[in-house]
């Protein structure tokens, strides 16, 4: 009996398991890589390097700085890491995790404290100076969100009194068989509250229905669960209350426009 | 003696226009029974419909009085004069003046509900009005799904809601073809013929001699009245009688 497949099994076990390391789904949608596939990471392009396994896929943050950035990202072992690098233990930069109710901006100050060229920062800090242009853009996007509401404003006051005036000769008629001009201002006024409710309820459903077809559409152009348009219950609830108000608003000036005149005037005589 | 409902007392109704006073109505006296029918006729811009607006609160006169069943309508201030049209006056005009979104019950339904009627009390007037003038099985139906001569006859249900004094109409069969115009006429004579007192502006001459009375205006003024039928003083108003109010 040969000892061969003996020592070839012996050899087998001596052998180390291949470190893990973690990439990021862009890569592995990129390179069609998988869970417990098994690649060769080198520092230069087609030089020696050592065979690691892929032990999971991870998922970027939904953060709109990581959107735009189109490197991949592989994450390994500390040592595994410096090893491969030649670099030992020198970092350009590093994350510490504080404990559960230490303040952020003191453990920075005593990280700062302790050696010179230490330069630490809590992570809200950082993440305020990094979204700094997104601050600029979702401040446009308000001022674009006014100026549409204004503009939408006017636009609902001219129709509300166009769709009013159209009826002058029912409200003349309406005023000849003995309807007060209060009992006419208060239909107008229900007729435009009505109108505005039902239209604002459409647009809350329309604006949820197109913001999950463009996040369905980003979110798959970019590989990332960041939600890129957003319909909170507290915009539905603005958008509505605000239409609500617009719409008796409207409703109230056009009324007082119709029951002002003379009923014969209204009815063209 | 039948009850005077309407008695004008020399009615003047003067136009200010580029300055100049334009005298539409001209003294004109006028008493009107309960139980009558008097059409108003005469050529166009004689100032039968501004007597009709006087008549109805519409409008004021410049002088003069007008009193239904013994209130001085000429002195009303606009909200008494609204409140007055909605339960002493019913009107019927050329347009019918419908609400589209309204069914036929519905529209005949709103001035009841203006005058706080309760809803079981003004859905049953409306059915029966709406009976009345051959649209029982029509109540449901909205403007659009009815004729101009149905439509109409929704608007005279709808005039006689409340129960008025006096059913004024302006040239009722002027909308509608020969034929409806001719069923329409028989309408007022039927609503005549149980108690309600009419009166009607009109250029349609079947519908002139169809009236109890003809009063032709002139240049603002009366020039002749023909009495076609008299009224019987002893014929009371038939105790089912949907229009007019009872004396």
């Amino acid at each position: 009996m040969s000892l061969l497949p003996l020592l070839a099994f012996a050899a087998l076990l001596q052998q180390p398991a291949p470190r893990s390391i973690t990439i990021d789904e862009r890569l592995a949608d990129a390179a069609g890589l998988a869970v417990g596939d098994r690649v060769v990471l080198g520092t230069t392009p087609g030089g020696a390097g050592d065979t690691v396994r892929i032990a999971a896929i991870t998922r970027r943050s939904a953060d709109p700085s990581e959107v735009a950035r189109s490197e991949f990202r592989v994450r390994l072992h500390l040592d595994h890491l410096q090893t491969l690098s030649g670099s030992g233990d020198r970092v350009g930069r590093f994350a510490v995790q504080s404990r559960d109710g230490a303040e952020p901006s003191a453990v920075a100050a005593r990280i700062n404290a302790s050696a010179f060229g230490f330069r630490a920062y809590p992570a809200a800090e950082v993440a305020i100076e990094t979204s700094a242009t997104f601050r600029v853009v979702n401040r446009f996007h308000r001022a674009i969100g006014v100026i549409t509401i204004v503009a939408s404003a006017i636009f609902l006051l001219c129709i509300t009194l166009l769709k009013v005036d159209e009826r002058r000769r029912d409200v003349g008629a309406l005023r000849l068989i003995g309807m007060s001009r209060s009992s006419v201002l208060r239909a107008v006024v229900l007729e435009a509250s009505l109108v505005s409710l039902i239209g604002s309820l459409m647009g809350a459903g329309l604006g949820w229905f197109a913001s999950a077809v463009v996040n369905w559409y980003y979110q798959g152009v970019y590989t990332t669960p960041l939600r890129f348009a957003i319909v909170t219950p507290g915009i539905v609830l603005f958008a509505v209350l605000l239409s609500l108000a617009l719409g008796v608003l409207a409703g109230l000036f056009a009324a007082q426009r119709l029951v002002r005149r003379a009923p014969l005037e209204l009815i063209g005589r | 003696m039948r009850e005077i409902v309407l008695a004008a007392r020399d009615v003047r109704r003067d136009y200010p226009v580029a300055g100049e006073p334009v005298h539409a109505v001209r003294g004109i006296s006028l008493d009107v029974a309960a139980g009558d029918w008097v059409a108003i006729v005469g050529p166009s811009g004689c100032g039968k419909s501004t007597l009709l607006n006087l008549l109805g609160a519409i409008d004021r006169p410049t002088t003069g009085s007008i009193a239904i069943r013994g209130r001085d309508v000429a002195r009303m201030n606009d909200a008494d004069a609204t409140r007055f049209r909605l339960t002493g006056i019913g009107f019927v005009f050329q347009r019918f003046y419908l609400m589209p979104t309204l069914t036929a019950a519905e529209n005949v339904e709103l001035p009841m509900a203006e005058a706080k009627l309760p809803r079981a009390a003004r859905v049953a007037r409306a059915r029966e009005l709406l009976a009345y003038v051959g649209l029982g099985a029509r109540a449901d139906h909205r403007p659009y799904q009815l004729s101009g001569g149905e439509q109409q006859r929704v608007a005279i249900a709808r005039a006689l809601a409340n129960r008025p004094a006096l059913l004024l109409a302006d040239e009722p069969t002027g909308e509608l073809d020969a034929r409806t115009g001719t069923e329409m006429i028989a309408l007022f004579d039927r609503l005549n013929r149980d108690g309600t007192t009419i009166v009607t502006v009109t250029h349609d001459e079947e519908l002139a001699q169809a009236a109890r009375r003809v009063v032709h205006m002139r240049d603002g003024a009366i020039v002749d009245q023909v009495l076609r039928r008299p009224l019987a003083d002893a014929v009371p108003a038939p105790p089912h009688a949907p229009g007019t109010a009872q004396a």
